[in-house]
């Protein structure tokens, strides 16, 4: 089905990387290659103890809510990003996209070398069993297919902008949360170099929503705008549900609303729209707002993690200057 | 609010645009209130306590049995006398996640700050009551900080060793190998960093018992110890963590570097083992002319000269060993080989790098430097052991230990009495070697016994230079660096003759030193050293710390040629983290990451530490590393250097726009200046314009 809508820009044109139509594709696209990354390089066996030391319904709703990521990064990766390939604008962009959506999968994949490390193969399928059979978390997911599956290119940016800015802070949340009470810590760096990505896939997404809305008239602006608010507030009801049934049990559905009303202020942010939720209702835990900062700038101990700030060097040779000693 | 979001404050500007420092002293105070006092177990009197905690088996009893009970209640109230009050929440959260003391199912506290450092002195001090109230005075006020093991450990009756580091001989065989897997396990569950030399194993491909192709070379050995490392951890208060070093010129060098690569096979990945490469002055000249270096079999090395690989210079024997037919090599560019280093550094923030020549140059005591250790700060000389069929020792060689501490610089310059702080962390530093006898890795048992080797470390550079509104890295900022390690020395130096004197011993192979002859000393008695602004020439003289003259030395030159000194080394400069923060210093003599630092650590999490004497006011002086960047830098520790017997560790922080150009640059700047060691390399990657969090501290850097 995607096949049949792939079509390459400009069919016989080679894509030229010196002849930038966008400089913001050529910037994203550095930013994302230096920020490659494989989960393999993350102790998380360093968790285990940490891991031992949560209650049952704590492990419980930590696996839950890493299969709700996973399947959203399944959708992201395999559909949602796929699907934006054949509205690029560029070529560099189709590129950048395909980045995007390789990323996605390598994030999907480490969700499950999390749960591999720190929990037995029964206890991975219940949750992803639950993943299958809760409501909320299915028709999250349905919503988003939907649009992906429409022939509105504005709209797809919007449903995946929403779903990069939006529908995975519910689930960032409790790794945040774990981390500054110092519980798995390494499994909060591996979320840190997903969020990394997330915050710049959602930002240019919604920056290429934004010059796509350029180019259309004001009557179809206006539609697109109502459709904006319209599926955030249809997808925000749905996720304060999800958020009841994951963090009812452990008392901080309260907490984690208030981080939903953020987000869903900064996806529409990205999509140069007027925040929905007043600041009172924003009021995010300063524990968790500071932790969101995407900057990779945590001075880490080396003895107990990797970290999450090292990126792919750019490399240069050295010349005969460098070396005059 | 709770304390952790309060600290998190810090990271937030407040609404009228300012930092919420007040915000991180609610954390600290909320943190006693809803957390610290609630969960102290709780004793009438000082009697009761102690009693208490000797009988169920918390303190030991010979650390008291010391000391009359009177001079304990005295020492006691010396301490609480001084009104201790952790400075930041990172501060009090550390001290109680990690150090104090605490019921064996590990849920209630039973001691304060206080009760440590008088149980770190009264251990310390071995009965000597003078030396026990100087220690609880310099660790009290801030001005000497123990090393972590020391300062977890002393006094308690579950503990693991006082010392903080060990280095490791491995020669080409494979008891040795055993011996050195066994002793990393052995130390690691003791506490305490692990380094091991791997250069002396044959490489990849190389015969055993002359036949081709058969070693596997030193990657299944690293991937041993990385194991045991993990394993083996000190009752698990601090994690078992090792380093490796392997010289550039090892013919595994590139396949070792390799380990670290983002796409590694899991085979051949290492995660969490440290790695260091041994560079010598050649390898520089070779890059220089753009030449190939060679990489030389250290089987063929050592049948050739008898000595193992890590024994020889590789600078004056390269072209002879070129030469050489009997000895395998191989070649690579030299300056592709310094690119892959910055690459890899770039992925991984490793390999660290000892620069081989310069160690031994300015190292004071007969024999070579070969390897540094997990936090590249130590270099001693080490010799090799030997071993029986029934791997028994044939002869017990010397391997390395240090313990450490540090002093606070800008505490130290507040000092009523300079000298004698200098003093009394020299005695402290002592005491742990004194007290350590490692039986279960003879090698290192026998070089403690021999050298007495301490690493006397300095931190709060940054801290203390912004509090005398003096610039990191500017002329003022190096001129006082110098004249600060200058004076320490001179006063370590000293203090460590006292002891010779006293004991009537010096350590062993003085004779051989260049203590002994004098030759050590010349560089102070032949110039004079003194303050070149008239800054730092203020800074001493409205502290009252005398700056030691050229007669001075002479004098100190006499006496220990006449009696010795008792340790052969006595300075090292550590990274110094946790400590740090207990004390609200700045890390070592680096600049600070971050006026808000961003803390991460796996029994902490992730918390939020004000630079010392930081206010809306001075911001200005507290530029952080990534904006320093590495020529002021590295200055600063040039300065310091040359008066430190043993090495500094030395961070690199690059912006995410360097490129392994500018690595390599600056590894080129740091070799010429005369640096030692390398340590880590950081990166900060700033976030992408449009995805910050909106009025964040660390966002608008």
């Amino acid at each position: 089905m995607i096949s049949e809508k792939l079509k390459l820009v400009s069919r016989v044109q080679a894509i030229n990387w010196n002849r930038i139509e966008d400089d913001k594709d050529l910037e994203v696209w550095d930013r994302l290659v230096g920020n490659f990354w494989l989960p393999e390089k993350v102790p998380v066996s360093n968790d285990i103890p940490s891991w031992g030391t949560l209650t049952a319904q704590e492990q419980e709703l930590t696996m839950r809510v890493f299969t709700g990521l996973t399947l959203l990064d399944t959708i992201q990766g395999t559909v949602g990003a796929v699907s934006l390939i054949p509205d690029a604008l560029t070529p560099h962009e189709e590129a950048v996209y395909t980045n995007i959506a390789f990323m996605e999968s390598v994030h999907a994949k480490s969700y499950s070398s999390i749960f591999s490390t720190l929990c037995s193969t029964r206890e991975i399928d219940e949750a992803f069993r639950w993943s299958e059979e809760n409501e909320n978390l299915q028709r999250k997911a349905e919503i988003v297919m939907k649009y992906y599956r429409g022939d509105e290119p504005l709209k797809r940016k919007v449903a995946s902008t929403l779903l990069e800015s939006f529908l995975f802070y519910s689930g960032f949340y409790l790794p945040m949360y774990w981390s500054s009470r110092a519980k798995l810590t390494n499994t909060a760096d591996v979320i840190r170099l997903i969020i990394r990505d997330e915050a710049v896939h959602g930002y240019y997404i919604g920056y290429k929503f934004q010059k796509g809305l350029q180019l259309v008239d004001q009557a179809k602006r206006d539609e697109i705008q109502e459709y904006t608010y319209d599926l955030l507030t249809e997808l925000y009801e749905n996720e304060e549900q999800y958020t009841e049934d994951l963090y009812d049990g452990v008392g901080l559905t309260e907490d984690v609303k208030m981080f939903l009303r953020y987000n869903a202020n900064k996806a529409l942010m990205n999509l140069g729209y007027d925040a929905l939720f007043p600041k009172d209702q924003t009021d995010v835990n300063p524990a968790i707002l500071s932790a969101l900062a995407p900057n990779a700038d945590e001075n880490h101990d080396f003895f107990s993690g990797s970290g999450s700030s090292y990126v792919i060097g750019k490399a240069v040779t050295t010349e005969d200057d460098d070396w005059d000693f | 609010m709770d304390y952790h979001a309060l600290n998190a404050m810090l990271n937030l500007y407040g609404p009228d645009g300012r930092l919420q420092l007040d915000a991180d002293h609610a954390a600290a105070r909320q943190y006693f209130l809803q957390h610290v006092n609630q969960n102290t177990v709780f004793f009438h009197d000082l009697d009761e306590k102690l009693e208490y905690l000797v009988e169920e088996g918390y303190y030991e009893p010979e650390v008291l049995e010391q000391y009359s009970r009177e001079f304990l209640h005295r020492i006691w109230d010396l301490a609480y006398a001084k009104k201790f009050r952790f400075s930041t929440f990172l501060g009090a959260f550390k001290y109680y996640t990690s150090y104090t003391l605490k019921t064996f199912d590990g849920k209630r506290y039973l001691e304060r700050f206080e009760d440590r450092v008088v149980m770190v002195a009264l251990a310390l001090a071995a009965g000597d009551e003078r030396l026990a109230e100087h220690v609880v005075e310099e660790v009290i006020s801030g001005r000497f900080q123990p090393a972590t093991p020391t300062f977890l450990n002393a006094g308690k009756q579950q503990r693991g060793e006082l010392v903080s580091c060990f280095l490791l001989r491995i020669e080409d065989n494979m008891e040795s190998i055993a011996r050195g897997i066994n002793s990393a396990l052995q130390l690691s569950k003791r506490g305490g960093g692990v380094a091991l030399l791997l250069s002396n194993i044959r490489e990849h491909g190389a015969p055993i018992k002359k036949i081709e192709n058969q070693s596997s070379g030193v990657i299944p050995v690293m991937k041993l110890l990385e194991d045991s490392f993990s394993y083996a951890n000190q009752l698990g208060a601090r994690q078992g963590a090792g380093a490796v070093y392997l010289s550039a010129h090892h013919p595994d060098i590139l396949r070792f570097l390799d380990t670290k690569r983002e796409n590694a096979d899991e085979k051949i990945r290492i995660k969490t083992l440290s790695l260091g490469v041994v560079i010598p002055d050649i390898t520089f000249e070779l890059a220089k002319k753009n030449e190939d270096m060679y990489l030389f079999s250290p089987y063929d090395v050592e049948r050739v000269y008898g000595v193992p690989f890590s024994e020889i210079s590789v600078t004056e024997k390269y072209h002879e060993m070129v030469d050489d037919g009997r000895i395998r090599k191989t070649k690579i560019k030299a300056r592709e080989f310094f690119q892959l280093l910055a690459e890899i550094q770039f992925e991984s923030g490793y390999p660290y790098i000892v620069f081989e020549d310069t160690v031994n140059a300015a190292n004071p005591i007969a024999g070579r430097v070969t390897m540094s250790n997990l936090c590249s700060e130590i270099l001693q000389v080490s010799t090799a052991s030997t071993f029986r069929d029934d791997l028994s020792y044939e002869h017990i060689g010397r391997d390395i230990s240090c313990n450490l501490g540090s002093l606070n610089i800008a505490k130290a310059m507040d000092s009523p009495d300079f000298g004698r702080t200098i003093e009394t962390a020299i005695r402290s530093l002592t005491s742990v070697s004194d007290q350590t006898h490692i039986r279960s890795v003879p090698s290192v048992e026998r070089g403690n016994e021999a050298s007495h080797s301490i690493g006397l470390g300095q931190m709060n550079l940054h801290g203390y230079l912004a509090r005398e509104r003096i610039h990191y890295g500017s002329e003022e900022g190096v001129d006082f660096t110098n004249i600060y390690f200058y004076t320490v020395t001179y006063h370590a130096l000293r203090a460590s003759n006292r002891l010779a004197i006293e004991r009537g011993t010096a350590f062993e192979g003085f004779a051989d030193s260049a203590y002994a002859s004098g030759e050590y000393f010349t560089k102070y008695t032949e110039r004079t050293w003194e303050p070149a602004t008239e800054r730092v020439r203020q800074v001493f003289a409205d502290a009252g710390i005398a700056i030691p003259t050229q007669q001075d030395w002479r004098e100190l030159q006499a006496q220990v040629q006449a009696h010795g000194i008792y340790n052969a080394y006595l300075q090292a400069v550590p990274p110094t983290g946790s400590i740090s923060y207990i004390n609200h210093s700045t890390s070592s003599i680096h600049p600070i990451v971050a006026p808000i630092e961003i803390r991460k650590e796996g029994k902490i999490g992730r918390v939020y530490y004000p630079a010392p004497y930081l206010s809306d006011e001075n911001m200005e002086y507290y530029k952080d590393a990534y904006e320093i960047g590495y020529e002021k830098i590295i200055d600063t520790y040039a300065a310091a250097t040359q008066h430190v017997d043993q090495g500094l560790s030395l961070t690199l922080f690059f912006k995410d726009t360097a490129t392994t150009r500018d690595v390599n640059r600056a590894q080129i700047y740091a070799w010429r200046k005369g640096i030692k060691t390398l340590y880590y390399i950081r990166l900060r990657q700033a976030a992408l314009e449009g995805t910050e969090v909106e009025g964040c501290v660390s966002c608008t850097l």
